[in-house]
């Protein structure tokens, strides 16, 4: 038998067992508000009799049946002149690049009928082939109407004329007094980019290009400086890492901006090659929920835990040591040390923060265990983060002085994402050109001369070089909406080049040996050998003379971090990543304080539920020197180290559209100095409570056998577990009147007939999956899935057809219950306890397409049937409302379309994919928008099985593995989620469904599902 | 490339058309105009026009300007001709932006005579003013209009009758010197009468009620049903002339059918690839064929495109409209299922204005299912599942529904 621990969704759990227990009864926890609407006044006063009401009943169906009778005509107007290769209705393919500053992918457009509906990987790139959840979702932001339809002149709209003529104007003004001109931008990795930055700073005397991150990292750059001799992050190569120990760094979450969760998947598979990952934090983040071991430290701890085992790998090696003081995990410090020594040159000790001296630390250690060129390649320049805060600094002092003559943002927006956002807003004042590149009239275009349009990524055209060798281009992949350019178009034109950007691209890359520029569109990457070499070696020993440790911190400190949805708040505007629900959190819409359960008993702070399950939380004043944020609401966070508490980046925007301004809080005006966390952090009850939108008490499965998980010492050398359904893999049996059977053996139900053509099953790893949410935004693009909004999801209505469960552990286990001659009412009770740090695990839930499905049964009018290839259909039109399905659904995954989220926009205007008709350009046309009163759910997307099916009829041919892959699946970029014809002996699903790791959620209901579960695996000692 | 293959295979069948034409018709005489204008108009129409420029010269009265052995050596190898460096021929090369001309060495020197004697004994007068009156009326389909108006004729013809005889009885009844009535009277003595007579109502009621209900049942029925649904279309393109007459395959211009889920109206490209060079139709002239060039932005004096023309779209109205939860794919059916265009949409090629020829009711969509067999032959995707159906079904006729064709979901997601 697996372990049998307990794992609870929320602290509401904890606290309120009766709110969980009728929660559980209830998909729908409220009744609808009929007592409302008909004891409101207005509608006892009316003169309305019943018989006149019946008669205008009557009238208007008559009349509406008569108005029905008469067909409208439908115009068909197709294309003057065809465009070449495009047949309506099949979708076009484009390899383009995403890139907006801070994420960065190379993808596949896929583009229907001329538009852009759809990001997806392209996996054929070798390094940036893997889209995050944001990636996904910035398809929607390209159809937001809020964009900036037109450059703007001083405030106003204008036409491109007087913008060029003034800006022009500026600029020769700045030349003539002497004063600086500044380009400042985010990380720019393009190298065709930098060459106009040059071009434009040879027209111009004076010029000077300024690099900012957001989220800086401008510390940890100028450490792998001296390390390396170039201010550049290597590149870190998880494939390789047996043993990776984190203090403190996200890398499966937001990192450097190398995303490295494929390459960690590779070696998270059960077998001797998986690895193990400890993880030392003070936020509980996506990465410490991955981790087989985590321990919880403050962050200003980081610099201790690090010198701890640098100097314990530094006796072993015979390296001197630094003097550092002791930290509070001094005792697990030995192991981890060991441990490391042991996989010497297979290890990788990363660091998070932007701290110089736990950056050197990091690479000292890698160093002496013999890391680098091997787990660290430092040949390998990383590109994506170059922000250098000192040359931000001066720039600022330098605009306050009025030394300032012209400034240009590119891709970055300092009066919002800064510390010094406010100082730069008065500086900018001093500064008499000053020129936004925005698709916003965000913070920081509000307060410029002059705003020059941008486009979208999927407008423009680039080359990038995120890493050493590997270049990515960007293609455009829609005509521009508006009247945009991209902002090195007009640094080309005011520079007096009138090349337009693209002739300038290719021109660049035309004329190289063995490379046509067609060839590199196309396939959107190109890979060169090409490897930065340093003259010297790199080095981290020398520096360890200057690096000093300083003592842990006894105040709060208060720790940033970006959320998987949010990122630094660029997409602020797009209501898929707002109801996103945290990975960890499971809130969506809000940004908020987390804190431990401890530390929230010590300062009075309260997290509650009401009675319909919707989470309230106190509100607090977080003060920091002279700045003040108020308004924050807390949330009581397990695994949050105490004396820390954590708030996400990104939120609190302002000028951005409906989705996006006013939720949650900026965070960035505390971000003081660029550092990722700060002490001395004062927080203050407010009065009230906030309204958190989370999905975490919904459709609680508590008590049962959900997630399974085993050691991997248990899963190697465990000898009864030879195959599926044996050992810790056994499967509950039935006593029946003959013989114990398991529950697909006993039922009473005829099978279906699944061995005759295709049998559709879905396979999800629960080793592999992170639970980074790409899939559910997938979901939302492929199948057009509605957003409800904050106060539809604190009703519990959310409408996502694929959910992540995350359910934290317990200390209190039945084993651990038997031993110490626990009572079982007792050892319930304990089983609610989390334990000091939680362990963690993600599970994806979507319709399990079950073979002898419960909600088939109770459908009055058969809208929901099932298919001889496996699948649950669901047929909207049919769909009468009665919800039974969803009652008697054990896997809660059937959503109800309680309003019209479609042309709604009065009430739902704030998701303009389906409320705007720009918006609505985004939709999928092969899936149907549902309306007002049918149930809906994941259909395993049935389009595109019907579309691989298809191709191989047209082609005559199988369905070859891998021909159908649902948008969750093409998502994962770790393989986690794998979907495929059970029939085909070939398929890896065949495989994976006779894997020992196999099973199927709630087997005990019998539904024999067709969507299966593999067991969690965690590299710990028993 | 599809494209471009039908294109060659229409002109090589216009070619193989016109060439068994030369061979029945050989004439004895000398410049027979009749042979002359079957050549021509498989041979020359394509380019040259007799009354103005086309992409070539206008050819009326060519004889007056050119001397015949001229025309002769032109028309069978005029790049021979411009070659030997015969000055007309080079200047009329290069008046015409140097458009090559075929050479026609297979017409023998009687055939250019023939061609010649038609072209001085011109065309024939542009089209008659009957054939715009055919097509008004045929567009305009005022024939439902047309049946009002007999109906009215026929009820006021009765009524005139019914008071003719009413006078007539009076009459009678005058002569007769018995007192006269009056028709409201003669009315209500019959009504009182029936209205007295409970089996009379009871049967009225009944008949009345059947009727009603029926009515009510086949109209509540049809609603959205726009089975023969004909709307008049913005150009009167006729599928006959393509389809039928000129046998042009269906998925020349309706490309899309077997590639995707839409069989697409086609874009005036597509058009343009004949008409290009068919300026003229054989009914309605040069009227329909000008909207296409005013969408397009083609001149018919130049032959040529303008350059920087706005294109207008044409707005075709659409005939088939299923329902939007309806999920149909053409290529599943056309290319997948080999199932002819006909089934569903009917004689097409006999149809002079499309019309919807089948309902497109779910009801008829199961119907096929059921009947139709599933096309397994040669399709390496059913090799394996034919013989496990087979198997399972114990027969060797594997219709649509044995393979899921009647799921919910198949067609609607």
């Amino acid at each position: 038998m697996a372990s049998d621990k307990t794992y609870w969704k929320g602290i509401g759990e904890l606290e309120n067992p009766e709110m969980v227990e009728k929660l559980s009864s209830n998909e729908f926890p409220d009744e609808i508000p009929v007592e409302d609407f008909l004891t409101q006044q207005e509608s006892q006063s009316s003169n309305t009799s019943r018989r006149d009401f019946l008669k205008f009943l009557g009238f208007s169906t008559a009349a509406a049946t008569l108005a029905a009778c008469e067909a409208p005509v439908i115009e068909s107007i197709p294309y003057v002149v065809a465009p070449d290769k495009l047949v309506p209705g099949i979708a076009s393919y484009y390899a383009t690049t995403f890139d907006d500053g801070y994420d960065f992918a190379s993808v596949l457009v896929k583009t229907r009928e001329g538009r852009p509906i759809k990001f997806e990987p392209n996996k054929d790139a070798k390094y940036a082939g893997s889209i995050n959840a944001r990636v996904q979702a910035s398809v929607l932001n390209l159809y937001d109407s809020t964009r900036l339809k037109d450059p703007v002149n001083n405030g106003e709209y204008s036409e491109w004329a007087p913008v060029d003529n003034g800006i022009k104007e500026g600029l020769e003004k700045a030349a003539a007094s002497g004063k600086r001109i500044v380009v400042l931008s985010s990380s720019i990795n393009s190298p065709s980019s930098k060459k106009v930055i040059k071009a434009f700073s040879e027209a111009y005397p004076n010029v000077s290009h300024v690099t900012v991150d957001a989220f800086s990292y401008s510390n940890a750059l100028d450490a792998s400086a001296e390390v390396f001799g170039v201010r550049a992050f290597p590149y870190f190569k998880f494939k390789k890492a047996a043993h990776i120990v984190s203090v403190g760094g996200d890398f499966l979450g937001d990192w450097i901006g190398q995303a490295v969760s494929a390459d960690y998947a590779t070696r998270r598979k059960p077998g001797k090659d998986m690895s193990r990952h400890i993880q030392i934090e003070a936020n509980l983040s996506l990465t410490g929920s991955n981790s087989d071991i985590r321990h919880r430290v403050k962050p200003s701890e980081y610099g201790a835990v690090l010198a701890g085992i640098y100097n314990r790998i530094a006796s072993a090696t015979g390296n001197s040591s630094v003097s550092a003081p002791k930290s509070s995990i001094d005792a697990q410090l030995d192991a981890i040390a060991n441990d490391l020594m042991e996989a010497k040159g297979q290890s990788l000790v990363i660091c998070g923060g932007n701290d110089r001296n736990n950056w050197l630390l990091t690479y000292g250690i890698n160093q002496m265990l013999g890391n680098f060129g091997k787990t660290i390649k430092h040949q390998k320049r990383n590109n994506l983060r170059q922000g250098n805060d000192k040359s931000f600094n001066s720039l600022l002092a330098d605009m306050e002085a009025g030394r300032v003559g012209a400034l240009f943002m590119v891709q970055t927006n300092p009066v919002y994402q800064s510390a010094q956002g406010q100082t730069f807003a008065k500086a900018l004042e001093k500064v008499d050109c000053s020129v936004s590149f925005s698709d916003k009239f965000d913070e920081t275009a509000n307060l410029c001369k002059f705003v020059a349009a941008a486009h979208h990524p999927l407008e423009s055209w680039n080359d990038s070089e995120p890493f050493t060798g590997y270049y990515s281009f960007m293609q455009p992949a829609i005509r521009p909406l508006f009247n945009t350019r991209q902002w090195q178009y007009c640094l080309l034109k005011w520079s007096g080049n009138d090349s337009d950007y693209q002739a300038f691209l290719k021109n660049n890359w035309s004329g190289r040996e063995g490379i046509s520029t067609d060839a590199l569109f196309h396939d959107g990457y190109y890979t060169e050998k090409k490897e930065y070499d340093s003259e010297t070696e790199p080095n981290a020993m020398t520096a360890m003379s200057s690096v000093k440790v300083a003592k842990p911190g006894e105040d709060t400190e208060l720790v940033f971090y970006t959320k998987t949805g949010m990122g630094i708040g660029n997409l602020s505007n797009n209501p898929w990543l707002q109801e996103l629900p945290d990975p960890i959190s499971r809130v969506s819409w809000d940004n908020y304080l987390t804190i431990s359960a401890a530390q929230a008993a010590d300062l009075g702070l309260k997290n509650k539920n009401r009675s319909n399950g919707a989470l309230d939380g106190s509100l607090v004043t977080l003060k920091h020197g002279d700045t003040t944020i108020e308004n924050v609401p807390v949330l009581i966070q397990p695994g949050q180290a105490y004396g820390t508490v954590g708030l996400a980046v990104g939120y609190g925007r302002n000028g951005v559209g409906k989705a996006g301004d006013n939720v949650g809080v900026n965070a960035f005006a505390m971000m003081k100095a660029g550092m990722h966390s700060i002490g001395g952090v004062k927080i203050e009850q407010q009065d009230g409570w906030h309204q958190f939108a989370c999905v975490q008490l919904h459709h609680t499965m508590m008590g049962r056998r959900i997630v399974q998980e085993i050691t991997l010492d248990k899963f190697l050398n465990d000898p009864s577990a030879t195959e599926n359904g044996k050992g810790w893999n056994e499967r509950t049996q039935f006593e029946t009147i003959g013989e114990k059977l398991t529950s697909d053996k006993a039922n009473l139900w005829s099978d279906f007939d699944h061995e005759t053509g295709h049998f559709w099953n879905m396979s999800i790893d629960l080793n592999t999956c992170t639970g980074c949410g790409a899939c559910v935004i997938a979901c939302h693009a492929e199948n057009n899935v509605p957003v409800v909004g904050k106060e539809e999801i604190r009703m519990s209505r959310d409408m996502h057809w694929l959910r992540i469960d995350r359910y934290y552990s317990s200390d209190m286990t039945k084993e651990k219950a038997a031993e110490e001659g626990v009572g079982s009412r007792k050892m319930y009770k304990a089983m609610e306890d989390p334990s000091a740090s939680p362990e963690v695990v993600f599970q994806p839930v979507m319709c399990q397409h079950c073979n002898h499905a419960p909600c088939e049964t109770v459908c009055p009018v058969a809208a929901t049937v099932h298919s001889t290839e496996g699948l649950n259909h669901m047929a909207y039109n049919r769909c009468i409302g009665t919800r039974y399905c969803a009652n008697n659904c054990p896997y809660k995954v059937r959503r109800f379309n309680w309003f019209l989220y479609t042309d709604n926009p009065d009430h739902f205007g704030v998701n303009y994919a389906l409320n705007d008709d720009l918006g609505k350009m985004v939709l999928n046309p092969d899936v149907t928008v549902r309306t007002r009163g049918v149930m809906e759910k994941c259909s395993f997307c049935i389009q595109r099985i019907q579309l691989g099916k298809l191709e191989a009829k047209k082609e005559g041919r199988k369905v070859k593995d891998g021909d159908v892959q649902t948008a969750c699946m093409q998502a994962c970029d770790t393989g986690a989620i794998q979907f495929g014809d059970v029939n085909d002996p070939e398929s890896k699903i065949a495989a994976l469904k006779s894997d020992k790791r196999m099973y199927h959620l709630l087997e005990d209901v019998g539904t024999q599902p067709s969507v299966f579960y593999q067991t969690k695996v965690r590299n710990k000692n028993a | 490339m599809n494209k471009q293959r039908l294109f060659y295979q229409l002109l090589v069948g216009m070619f193989l058309m016109s060439m068994s034409l030369f061979a029945q018709d050989e004439s004895e005489l000398l410049g027979d105009p009749d042979n002359g204008k079957k050549i021509f108009t498989g041979q020359c129409a394509a380019c040259h026009k007799l009354d103005k420029k086309a992409i070539g010269p206008a050819l009326g009265g060519v004889a007056e300007r050119r001397d015949m052995d001229w025309i002769i050596a032109w028309t069978r190898n005029n790049a021979q001709l411009r070659a030997s460096g015969d000055k007309d021929a080079i200047a009329i090369f290069e008046e015409y932006n140097g458009s090559l001309m075929p050479a026609f060495e297979y017409l023998s020197e009687q055939d250019v005579k023939d061609i010649v004697a038609y072209t001085m004994a011109g065309a024939k007068p542009k089209p008659s003013p009957d054939d715009d009156k055919i097509t008004t009326t045929e567009v305009g389909g005022d024939s439902d209009d047309g049946s009002i108006w007999i109906i009215l004729g026929l009820a006021i013809f009765l009524i005139v009758l019914i008071a003719i005889l009413v006078k007539v009885k009076n009459t009678l009844k005058v002569i007769k010197g018995d007192p006269t009535s009056s028709l409201l009277e003669d009315a209500s003595v019959f009504t009182k009468v029936a209205v007295r007579n409970r089996k009379v109502i009871t049967l009225f009621t009944i008949v009345v009620a059947i009727f009603l209900l029926n009515q009510l049942y086949w109209s509540l029925m049809s609603i959205g049903v726009e089975e023969g649904y004909q709307p008049e279309q913005p150009i009167a393109f006729s599928h006959k002339l393509h389809a039928g007459d000129n046998q042009i395959d269906c998925q020349y211009c309706h490309y899309g059918a077997e590639k995707g889920k839409h069989s697409n109206i086609p874009s005036v490209s597509v058009c343009m690839n004949c008409h290009q060079y068919v300026q003229e139709g054989p009914k309605h002239g040069e009227k329909e064929i000008d909207k296409i060039y005013a969408a397009v932005g083609f001149d018919r004096e130049t032959s040529q495109y303008i350059e920087g023309y706005e294109k207008k779209p044409v707005k075709w109205v659409r005939i088939h409209n299923l329902p939007d939860l309806a999920y149909f794919s053409h290529a599943q059916h056309v290319n997948a299922g080999n199932i002819e265009c006909q089934t569903c949409h009917g004689p097409v090629e006999e149809m002079e204005e499309v019309y919807q020829y089948s309902p497109l009711t779910m009801g008829w969509c199961i119907n096929c299912h059921r009947e139709t067999e599933v096309d397994t032959k040669e399709n390496g995707y059913y090799e394996e599942m034919h013989e496990k159906l087979k198997a399972k079904h114990g027969t060797d006729k594997i219709t649509v529904d044995m393979i899921g064709g009647l799921e919910c979901g198949k067609c609607h997601y």
